[in-house]
């Protein structure tokens, strides 16, 4: 059950110990999981090169810095080393985009694909920045502590999520 | 805490994080468009499972004071409301949250590249629109609402309660369909079609046959 080499583990065990991750989060810093806000630190560093105003801005400047800050962009930047290594024992490293889009979309074009992906990935970060929070951060974190912010952004995200999904083809 | 230490902390939560993200498949593209269609739940079980163990281990944490204080994130109806729709919009068409979205550059999904790059660019954008959203739909919050502070109840009893509740939904699925039937055999949360879809198909083939 526990095996390192396969391919997929109990969802509630792998569930129940993402969720014990918040314990090290608290005591060393104070704050539950999340993710999206690291897009902010990430993506601010890098404009501030062009941009070097951008620092005045006091959303943009909150995210700049400070232990907090770069502990996310760090957590995130494991997420792809970890599945990376599950991925290359189990034998699921992948390539291609998912099967799963030629179902959705009725085709197996890679361009409708990327055009998808990075329309995809800008309105969540979009999204997900104005709500204050992602599935992890709203999600996980803000429903394990009762949050009310947390009830309303997981509703929304699947009203937003379901909805969308009704457009595309059945994927079985 | 200083930034080596944070980092240092940062990068071994995050290769648990993404390693567990990994075995539990909840990162494929087809488990998460499948959560959306209602037609996989692998997705939720994932979910509710990583909630209910957080509320064990922060009522736990409360109780025992090794953690003393929670940090809910403050009530912005419009802008949760809006934004959350938007993040659910985004999700089906990237078909990843953001942390997934690292998940699948890890296992070398090529078009996840690409949803990085758009993620990264979306939260830019916010960050430069934020001074003009901020009047309209982020100022007004009512505070950090909690269920618990609403009710005037200590967390750690409402949080065991809600545990409880969750196992029990999480127990009834499994009674269901149990989790291994939406793996599907490439582990990829894509699953032969269902009986209806079949004998649609069917009915359409023959409507073409005339």
């Amino acid at each position: 059950m526990f095996g390192l080499k396969e391919k997929a583990w109990s969802p509630y065990l792998a569930g129940a110990l993402i969720g014990l991750l918040q314990v090290p989060a608290f005591i060393f810093l104070g704050t539950a999981l999340g993710a999206s806000s690291s897009y902010v630190t990430v993506s601010v560093s890098i404009a501030e090169f062009v941009d070097p105003g951008i620092r005045a801005l006091s959303y943009a400047g909150k995210y700049l810095d400070g232990a907090k800050n770069w502990w996310q962009v760090a957590l995130v930047a494991g997420i792809a080393v970890g599945a990376f290594l599950s991925a290359t024992l189990a034998g699921t490293r992948r390539s291609a985009p998912s099967p799963v889009w030629a179902r959705a979309l009725g085709t197996k074009s890679t361009a409708a694909r990327f055009a998808m992906a990075f329309l995809g990935g800008f309105v969540l970060l979009f999204g997900a920045r104005l709500a204050d929070g992602c599935t992890s951060g709203h999600g996980i974190s803000g429903i394990a502590q009762l949050a009310v912010s947390g009830f309303i952004a997981v509703a929304a995200m699947f009203a937003g999520g379901i909805a969308t999904a009704m457009l595309l083809k059945p994927v079985r | 805490m200083s930034i080596i230490a944070a980092l240092s902390l940062g990068l071994v939560m995050g290769i648990a994080f993404g390693f567990l993200l990994e075995k539990s498949r909840v990162f494929e593209p087809g488990v998460i468009v499948g959560q959306m269609q209602m037609r996989n739940f692998l997705m939720l079980r994932v979910f509710l499972a990583a909630v209910a163990s957080g509320l064990v281990v922060l009522a736990l944490g409360q109780l025992t004071g090794l953690i003393p204080k929670l940090d809910p994130k403050a009530t912005l109806y419009g802008a949760q409301l809006l934004g959350g729709f938007l993040a659910g919009v985004g999700i089906t068409l990237a078909g990843a949250c953001p942390g997934t979205i690292l998940a699948q550059v890890g296992v070398g999904y090529r078009d996840a590249i690409v949803t990085l790059v758009g993620g990264l660019l979306g939260a830019l954008t916010f960050a430069y629109l934020e001074p003009t959203l901020r009047p309209i739909l982020l100022t007004g919050s009512p505070g950090k609402l909690t269920l618990h502070g609403l009710l005037g109840l200590p967390f750690w009893p409402l949080a065991l309660g809600f545990a409880a509740a969750l196992v029990g939904i999480l127990y009834a699925m499994e009674r269901w369909r149990p989790w291994r039937m939406e793996l599907g055999e490439n582990a990829d949360g894509l699953l032969p079609p269902t009986k209806r879809a079949e004998r649609r198909a069917e009915a359409a083939a023959a409507v073409a046959r005339g």
